[in-house]
């Protein structure tokens, strides 16, 4: 299947890694994938301070490049950046054009783990990793796209990976985009708590599908000297035993 | 610590965090109440249908309120109750005050209820010289504590039991003593001679059922049916939200707000009132008025987004659930209704002008979303509100400007895979400051961006 | 009076619906049957309501005729006697078979008054009266004013007692809920009541016995 490569702003300045891994896994699994270069980013972060015509503006862009494509399927390593596209239709409502167009782009958007599972059916794509684990569901993954056994489903079969389920793994990271700048107190006291559960599940690593929630959570326990690394479920099934 | 404002939302969350006792509440409370409303909610195979079927029945009744409310007030009227409108808090205060004082009411026993929170009527009654008691528990003890509630439905909170036991001590020259069972039974004792010399009594409504003019109180403590019951006088003030077309409604709406509440399957009690009693010998009061109160709801019907705002019934779940408010409390919020639920409609009752931060005190979750029992989606609610207040010019300039070089930059390809530029956009937007790094590090940025690394890949 | 208020209350809500536009994620439909269950049998109902009223710190007591009621009534004021909330001072609602249930225990008490004033009742230690129907799925009473005055002696003295016949059990919320409206009006008053008075505004911790009863017996009458 072809599929085109839609890597987030985020991931393409600040963790490229996970677009690597993501286009291994894609084609590990015998995708073909496309990138295009054109893309910028999906508009999230006006639409989720109040700059709507700055959103929109972004997202007819995303969605007239994306809509050039031949492949089957747009694939993104961001939870929160697919669910934003989901979204486009409510910054549309009132554009009947623009959204029919944005209704068609959504269809085809997915989130990594859910199109592996979901839409290809495959739930081992070959990894391995050796070490304790556990799993964060990252907000808009969970309650908006519904990712919840998906993710887990993956990890299950990554060879040598001890899973562990994380006490209260859907509970916030206190990120929330701009709230982590407003609010950067609130956005700590909520991280703690997450940090705590961690610290309680004696793991390795801490998986997550958005890279967002990532550096909120690494960057507070690598503040706090802590041994366990974060890792992009995108990085995790990219590796293999040669780590 | 109390009255505190809305525009000071930051400050207010900040002494929260930092008030020990208030956090280590918040977190058992939270925590108890989210646990049993999920167990609650599992008990009942059929929940998410009467989500669905409760909102279902509230978009109904909302669409077309006048209608509803009229026919509640025909029927209501019908069996012997007066019932009064009242635009906003002012004229619902003077209303009821008028009723008051022309009855030369001197003892008013109340239960709780938000609304009368909201158009602060204790106050107006007070100055009108008549001794309001509040009877509810939580209600009493923050009443004697000269606070405001914290929680919509668990209004003493963020009081532990040491702090209840010495207002107790201080205000009712109760022995020492933090047993529960013991501030319970002074509570109980304190407050039984205030019923029977009650000349009024006020409560709220849960629900206004149109078809039969009933009103329908819950409660676990039997305050209210001592309110309602012993009082010559009833006064019952209802947000016109509060209406429902049927009692056949009551089926839905009575298994999703105790389980979503505090996790029962009923409350202790539920008192059907309508309208007066019809033989002189029966037990009850006198005089029935019902007060409506508008106050900026019907507004919000303009828009479907807000409009749902109007669905809510004041359970609590939203507030159990939310990370913020399991962090800084009800009264950071500086409103009457904290929590999620009052992020989004206190500044639609109160105006943005002054509320501008509710609406970005939120992370966005969805967790709230997921145990409205009707299915309120507050965080759409919360992106509105944040469009209407850049759309009005009430957040910050410099960064409307940061937004519109992120629009250029994510429009231009060149602009974009200027790596730096955008990184360092990415960086202010997301940002570097010290409101990043004062608990968290950074990660490196990287030399070379994604695009660049896709040559290597292709 | 106050009409002014009403047409600006109502004109604001019609104005303020006239732009809105129905928001097509939420289609409304009208149809709201009552959820019933499967019909159970009476024994399972007093089962039933016996145990959810248990769950809930109540107690009950199931009597097969009006003088099995009456021993059971001995009982519980006879033990009760014994303890701090005294019952020598027992308030009756006025339905006739209350009496005549009264008269048949064997009971040594103070004061029996039957519907006391609102200042009297204060004074009483237990409330008798009956129930009209009661809901097997929650262990809920319903008691309709019609058809008794009770709402005081079911509320103010610190014990109640219920009598309720078991041939009132319905299982479901809904049907009891479709009872009341069966008729041509719906009381002025009806009261539900699950179990003795509780709070738990002081640190969540659950105090049973607040404004309303601390203790609440019901006695189910199975008899035909």
């Amino acid at each position: 299947m072809k599929v085109s490569l839609f890597v987030t702003c985020l991931v393409d300045q600040l963790w490229t890694s996970i677009g690597v891994s993501s286009v291994e896994v894609l084609r590990r699994v015998g995708c073909e994938v496309e990138f295009d270069q054109r893309q910028t980013c999906c508009a999230q972060p006006a639409y989720n301070t109040g700059y709507l015509d700055e959103a929109r503006q972004v997202a007819r862009r995303f969605i007239s490049i994306f809509e050039e494509s031949h492949a089957e399927a747009i694939v993104s390593p961001s939870g929160s950046c697919t669910a934003m596209v989901h979204h486009y239709p409510q910054l549309f409502a009132d554009d009947p054009e623009w959204l029919s167009r944005s209704k068609s782009i959504a269809a085809k958007t997915h989130e990594l783990s859910s199109f592996l599972v979901r839409v290809l059916k495959v739930e081992d794509v070959g990894a391995s990793w050796s070490g304790r684990l556990t799993w964060h569901d990252a907000c808009h993954g969970l309650r908006d796209l519904n990712l919840k056994s998906e993710p887990r489903t993956l990890i299950r079969n990554v060879r040598g990976a001890e899973f562990v389920e994380l006490e209260h793994a859907d509970a916030c990271c206190g990120f929330g985009g701009t709230f982590s700048v407003k609010y950067p107190e609130i956005s700590l006291a909520i991280l703690d708590q997450k940090i705590e559960a961690i610290e309680r599940a004696g793991v390795q690593a801490v998986v997550s599908g958005d890279a967002s929630c990532l550096m909120q959570i690494g960057g507070r326990l690598s503040r706090k000297g802590s041994k366990v690394r974060v890792m992009h479920l995108a990085e995790l099934l990219a590796a293999d035993s040669r780590g | 610590m109390n009255h505190l404002s809305s525009e000071t939302f930051r400050e207010n969350a900040r002494a929260a965090l930092a008030d020990v006792h208030l956090r280590g509440a918040l977190k058992n409370a939270t925590s108890l109440f989210g646990e049993r409303r999920r167990e609650a909610a599992a008990s009942l195979p059929n929940w998410e249908e009467l989500r669905s079927r409760a909102r279902a029945i509230k978009d109904e009744a909302l669409l077309h309120l006048d209608r509803y409310l009229e026919e509640f007030v025909r029927n209501a009227e019908s069996r012997g109750a007066r019932v009064h409108w009242a635009r906003d808090a002012a004229e619902a205060n003077t209303i009821i005050c008028r009723l008051a004082t022309e009855r030369d009411a001197r003892i008013i026993v109340k239960s709780k209820s938000m609304t009368t929170e909201e158009t602060h009527l204790n106050d107006a009654l007070e100055a009108a010289g008549m001794q309001v008691v509040e009877t509810d528990l939580g209600e009493y003890i923050i009443q004697l504590a000269h606070e405001t509630p914290s929680h919509i439905i668990a209004p003493a909170i963020h009081k532990t039991r040491g702090q209840i036991a010495e207002l107790f001590t201080a205000e009712l020259g109760m022995p020492p003593t933090d047993d529960v069972a013991q501030l319970t039974s002074t509570a109980r004792a304190t407050l039984r001679d205030r019923f029977a010399a009650a000349d009024v009594g006020i409560s709220g409504v849960n629900f206004g059922i149109a078809e039969t003019g009933t009103i329908v109180i819950v409660e676990n403590e039997g305050n209210i049916r001592l309110t309602t019951s012993l009082p010559r006088v009833h006064i019952a003030v209802m947000g016109i939200e509060k209406v429902v077309p049927s009692f056949a409604d009551l089926d839905v709406f009575l298994k999703l707000l105790p389980r979503s509440g505090t996790g029962q399957r009923l409350t202790t009690y539920q008192s059907f009132i309508t309208g007066t009693k019809r033989r002189a010998t029966d037990e009850g009061p006198e005089e029935l008025h019902i007060v409506l109160l508008d106050n900026g709801r019907s507004r919000m019907l303009a828009h479907p987004v807000t409009r749902q705002s109007l669905a809510c019934i004041r359970c609590g779940a939203c507030l159990n659930a939310c990370p913020v408010y399991q962090q800084v409390g009800g009264h950071a919020y500086g409103s009457v209704y904290p929590g999620p639920i009052g992020a989004v409609i206190t500044p639609q009752l109160m105006g943005i002008e002054k509320t501008s931060q509710l609406p970005y005190a939120s992370s966005l979750c969805g967790a709230c979303r997921e145990v409205c029992p009707v299915k309120i989606d507050i965080p759409r609610l919360l992106l509105h509100l944040r469009g209407e207040i850049t759309a009005q010019r009430k957040g910050s300039a410099a960064e409307r400007l940061a937004f519109k070089l992120w629009a250029r930059v994510m429009m231009s390809p060149l602009l974009y895979r200027t790596s730096s530029i955008a990184g360092r956009l990415l960086q202010h937007i997301i940002p570097i400051s010290r409101a990043w790094t004062s608990g968290r590090d950074l990660r490196p940025i990287e030399s070379q961006s994604f695009h660049d690394r896709w040559k290597t890949l292709q | 009076m106050n009409n002014a208020a009403r047409e600006a209350i109502l004109g604001s809500i019609r104005s303020n619906l006239s732009r809105s536009v129905p928001d097509e994620t939420n289609p409304v439909h009208l149809e709201n049957p009552v959820i019933l269950s499967k019909k159970v049998s009476s024994a399972t109902l007093v089962d039933l309501f016996k145990s959810n009223l248990e769950s809930v710190n109540g107690h009950c007591i199931i009597a097969d005729s009006e003088p099995g009621v009456a021993r059971a009534l001995t009982t519980i004021i006879s033990n009760l006697q014994t303890t701090n909330l005294r019952a020598q001072r027992i308030a009756l609602s006025d339905t006739p078979s209350m009496e005549r249930i009264m008269y048949m225990t064997d009971l040594d008490i103070e004061e029996l008054t039957i519907t006391p004033s609102a200042t009297e009742i204060f004074s009483f230690d237990v409330g008798i009266s009956s129930a009209q129907a009661a809901i097997a799925e929650t262990g809920t009473l319903v008691l309709d004013s019609t058809y008794e005055r009770h709402r005081l002696v079911s509320l103010v003295p610190p014990v109640h007692i219920a009598i309720v016949d078991a041939s009132r059990i319905v299982e479901t919320l809904g049907e009891a809920l479709a009872l009341l409206r069966k008729d041509n009006e719906i009381s002025p008053a009806v009261t539900f009541i699950t179990g003795p008075s509780r709070t738990a505004d002081i640190e969540l911790t659950l105090a049973i016995g607040v404004h309303g009863p601390q203790e609440l017996y019901v006695i189910i009458n199975g008899s035909r």
